[in-house]
């Protein structure tokens, strides 16, 4: 049955209730109990219908709910009927039911394909041999190259450079496109910094941008992009701008400083920046190894010994491990 | 010449596809044209330019010949939004793109492919056929494909990049259409290259049924494989999850798959496919070419007027070493400005100086000038622009090139022919050209020094050894030797009178041999 016909219906019940009192004169318990059934019968059927209104918006037992709108309409003269049709006609500016909604089946995500690569990852367990080995497919040795693009430029530079002599073009042009696009990077940011340097209007800002600079020409050492008489205009770059920002409390400027002086082969100077990296600050795992390297350099061995050796009070020198076990073998 | 000075005919010989070459840009290439159409001045050569912008040209870089009696131009991506495409929904012709999906189906076949599709797509990709620009933008054939691809086989999360990308990539293949409606009546076509003029090629020699000549000088799918390689606009949308970092991105293999099947159907349809050395002729067969239809023509120069040059030159080696050529990354400019360094470090008195235009790519031109500024070569390297050969030759004492990709360099022969050696990268047939290719070439000696590509150290050394005076001249002596003996330009003139004579007499195919006008399926109907 519709809402409106149980609408109608409550109504007509509570109008025959009504009417009953109305027209009729007598005082008879009869008339008292008829209006009372009718009455009860207009409050039954209203609760149905606000009920089904409802449509589960009133959380608990439908029993119970159904009960109390009864006994609201039922049991309170002319007010409870009243405010329960009130309450009907405000039902819906309620909020909405779906903010209850409950959980919904869902049928399986269809696969996506951009999850999905078609072709297995290389394993990059031994690229470098990989990728030279002239007999192994070109195209495996190609995706190999392409897999590079994330690795650290300083292991890969030196790769890529050697792939330039491949026997396979394909490989060359795209070892070149790679190295290519890494130095275009560092040479643009190197000329703009240039140009900031150059236009620099305080001290301040002239020396931050030599610093950078110095970062940016180092950093063309660091990848392995420089090579030959390259690097070493690049290192004489890298030191002119370093001595123009270098600034006494940075042990890290210190260390790169000692760096560039080791590169350019100026031992002595190298040495004494190196100490002063330490002097600020800098752990010995940091700097001695380029100690010991300047110490061989000397061949002082006793000094390389004890400079590695110093390095076993610190945890974690895996890298250094074969270097340090062959010196106190020594 | 204004374009509207440009010759007209109603007919003419010889039609030569040029994309981005003469008479707009200076080079090797356009250098070649210019003496192709110069020699034969019997034929009546109608020239079809394709370029990307108007704005990306100036004025012609050539005069005409007398013999060149027509010339148009198309500016694919001025001309794309041109003619008046009707924007409104529509069906699509089914059958249409149930040719289309075999042909990409015929694409994704390992092995040869047959592109039988192609032909049947020829015609009708023209004005008036069933598969137009308006269906290919705006029916809901064309949306189903694109859209069914994308879910099959797109990699990229990227629906709306993928979309524009298969719009961008496609779209020059209508205009293209266009033109081969339009072109007036030839005998026989020669394009210089694959990609979109060798497609314009395709699809005049399938729906004319006349031949056509293929005289490839890089490999162009190659070019273009480095310039994607190298590309910095193509997206990757794949996020840290989705992405294999041993894949290219979609995109990027796109674009390079796009002109590899350029390259496959301009192969299909040309006879004869020329390459100007053995190594590119071998790399024509690899990548499609049918290689009974293959040979090597090289290049040839005017020996009697530039070895005239040899006369005008100083009595001691210049320690000039001078590239000529565009400024462009396929030349890698850069290794030459970093070698320079490294060279005046030990030769102060040397100069390096650039020979070429530096319009074509002005933001790598400016990149070569920052660093050619950054590592303070000062005024001892000078970027010239466009020189007259016969004005530069005299005045440098090696020619230097230090591509990545090169064939069989004209710039190479003629310092030879005016008396200058080479140093050269180990690309295309440099290495034939300094050291010799038989036996007997061999025994010339070595007419300059060859390196390997993007080692500014070796480069540098090497022109060291070579400006040594005893060095230099034995040079200079194989080089003569060997320009004179090999790469006259009569030899190639005499080759191509024979290509040109045989494509010029050859029967137009009828229309039942032009083939593309009709489907396979149909000409199965028809028995």
């Amino acid at each position: 049955m519709s809402q409106l016909k149980l609408a109608c219906l409550a109504l007509l019940f509570e109008l025959s209730a009504g009417l009953q009192l109305l027209v009729s004169r007598s005082q008879s318990d009869l008339l008292f109990v008829s209006f009372l059934l009718t009455h009860l019968l207009a409050s039954a059927v209203l609760a149905s219908l606000v009920l089904l209104s409802l449509h589960g918006r009133v959380p608990g037992s439908r029993r119970r709910t159904w009960l109390f709108i009864f006994s609201l309409s039922g049991f309170i003269p002319v007010l409870g009927m009243v405010g329960v049709l009130l309450g009907l006609v405000c039902l819906p500016l309620l909020p909405a039911p779906g903010s209850r909604s409950r959980f919904h089946s869902l049928s399986l995500p269809a696969l996506d394909p951009h999850e999905y690569q078609q072709t297995g990852a290389f394993r990059q367990a031994g690229l470098g041999q990989f990728l030279r080995n002239d007999r192994a497919p070109v195209e495996q040795r190609l995706r190999a190259l392409v897999g590079l693009q994330n690795a650290p430029a300083r292991f890969s530079s030196p790769l890529l450079r050697d792939l330039l002599s491949a026997s396979s073009e394909d490989l060359r042009l795209l070892a070149y496109g790679m190295l290519e696009t890494r130095e275009k990077r560092l040479n643009t940011e190197i000329h703009t910094w240039r140009l900031a340097w150059q236009d620099a209007g305080s001290e301040t800002a002239r020396r931050a941008a030599a610093r950078r600079l110095s970062a940016l020409y180092w950093e063309t050492i660091y990848q392995e992009l420089a090579q030959g008489d390259l690097r070493r205009h690049a290192a004489e770059e890298s030191l002119r701008f370093l001595e123009a920002s270098l600034e006494d409390a940075d042990a890290s400027l210190h260390l790169r400083h000692g760096r560039l002086l080791h590169e350019l082969g100026r031992n002595e100077a190298a040495e004494a920046a190196y100490r002063r990296a330490i002097e600020l600050g800098l752990p010995a795992p940091r700097v001695n190894p380029y100690l010991a390297e300047l110490a061989f350099l000397r061949r002082d061995f006793a000094e390389v010994r004890r400079l590695l050796m110093s390095l076993r009070e610190y945890p974690d020198q895996r890298r250094l491990e074969p270097v340090l076990r062959f010196w106190s073998e020594a | 010449m204004s374009e509207q000075a440009f010759p007209k005919a109603a007919e003419a010989d010889v039609a030569l596809l040029l994309e981005g070459t003469f008479p707009y840009v200076s080079g090797g290439v356009s250098s070649w044209v210019n003496q192709i159409i110069r020699a034969f001045p019997h034929i009546r050569f109608a020239l079809v330019f394709l370029g990307s912008r108007r704005s990306d040209y100036g004025e012609p870089r050539y005069a005409l010949p007398d013999n060149v009696v027509h010339l148009e131009t198309h500016f694919m991506h001025d001309d794309l939004g041109r003619h008046g495409i009707e924007v409104a929904p529509r069906a699509g012709n089914m059958e249409a793109f149930a040719r289309v999906v075999a042909l990409h189906e015929a694409f994704r076949q390992k092995g040869t492919p047959d592109l039988s599709a192609f032909e049947a797509l020829a015609s009708e990709l023209m004005p008036g056929g069933s598969l137009t620009s308006e269906d290919f933008l705006h029916s809901e054939q064309a949306w189903g494909f694109i859209s069914a691809n994308y879910r099959r086989f797109c990699t990229d999360p990227s629906f709306v990049d993928y979309f524009w990308t298969v719009r961008i990539m496609h779209l020059p293949l209508w205009m293209l259409a266009r033109v081969a409606k339009e072109l007036i009546p030839v005998r026989a076509l020669h394009t210089i290259s694959t990609g979109y003029a060798g497609f314009l090629g395709a699809l005049l020699a399938r729906s004319r049924g006349i031949p056509l000549i293929l005289s490839e000088h890089g490999i162009y799918t190659k070019e273009r494989k480095i310039d994607l390689y190298q590309s910095e606009w193509i997206r990757d949308n794949r996020n840290v999850f989705q992405k294999d970092s041993t894949e290219l991105s979609y995109f990027r293999t796109m674009w390079i798959h796009f002109f590899e099947w350029l390259g496959r159907m301009c192969y299909d349809a040309a006879d004869p496919i020329i390459a100007l050395y053995e190594n590119n002729r071998l790399r024509q067969v690899a990548d499609g070419a049918r290689a009974e239809r293959t040979f090597n023509i090289p290049n040839g120069v005017a020996i009697g007027r530039l070895s005239a040059l040899r006369a005008k030159r100083a009595d001691h080696i210049p320690p000039v070493l001078c590239l000529i050529g565009r400024v462009v990354p396929i030349k890698d400019v850069k290794t030459f400005i970093r070698a320079m360094r490294i060279l005046l470090n030990r030769m102060p008195e040397a100069e390096g100086w650039i020979a070429g235009p530096e319009d074509e790519d002005p933001g790598y031109a400016r990149e070569c000038r920052e660093l050619a500024e950054g590592l303070g070569l000062g005024d001892r390297f000078r970027f010239l622009g466009f020189q007259k050969i016969d004005e530069l030759m005299p005045k440098i004492g090696i020619t230097v090139l230090s591509s990545i990709s090169e064939a069989l360099p004209l710039v190479i022969l003629e310092g030879y022919a005016a008396g200058v050696p080479a140093l050269a990268t180990d690309v295309g047939s440099c290495r034939q050209l300094v050291y010799g290719l038989g036996e007997e070439d061999r025994a010339l000696g070595a007419a300059g020094r060859v390196v390997g590509i993007a080692d500014p150290q070796a480069f540098a050394e090497a022109a060291i050894e070579l400006l040594q005076p005893d060095n230099w001249h034995a040079a200079q002596a194989a080089g003569i030797a060997r320009v004179e003996k090999y790469y006259a330009d009569y030899m190639m003139f005499d080759r191509y009178r024979e290509v040109y004579d045989r494509a010029l007499t050859a029967p137009v195919a009828s229309a039942a041999e032009a083939a593309p006008l009709r489907c396979p399926v149909h000409r199965k109907e028809g028995g």
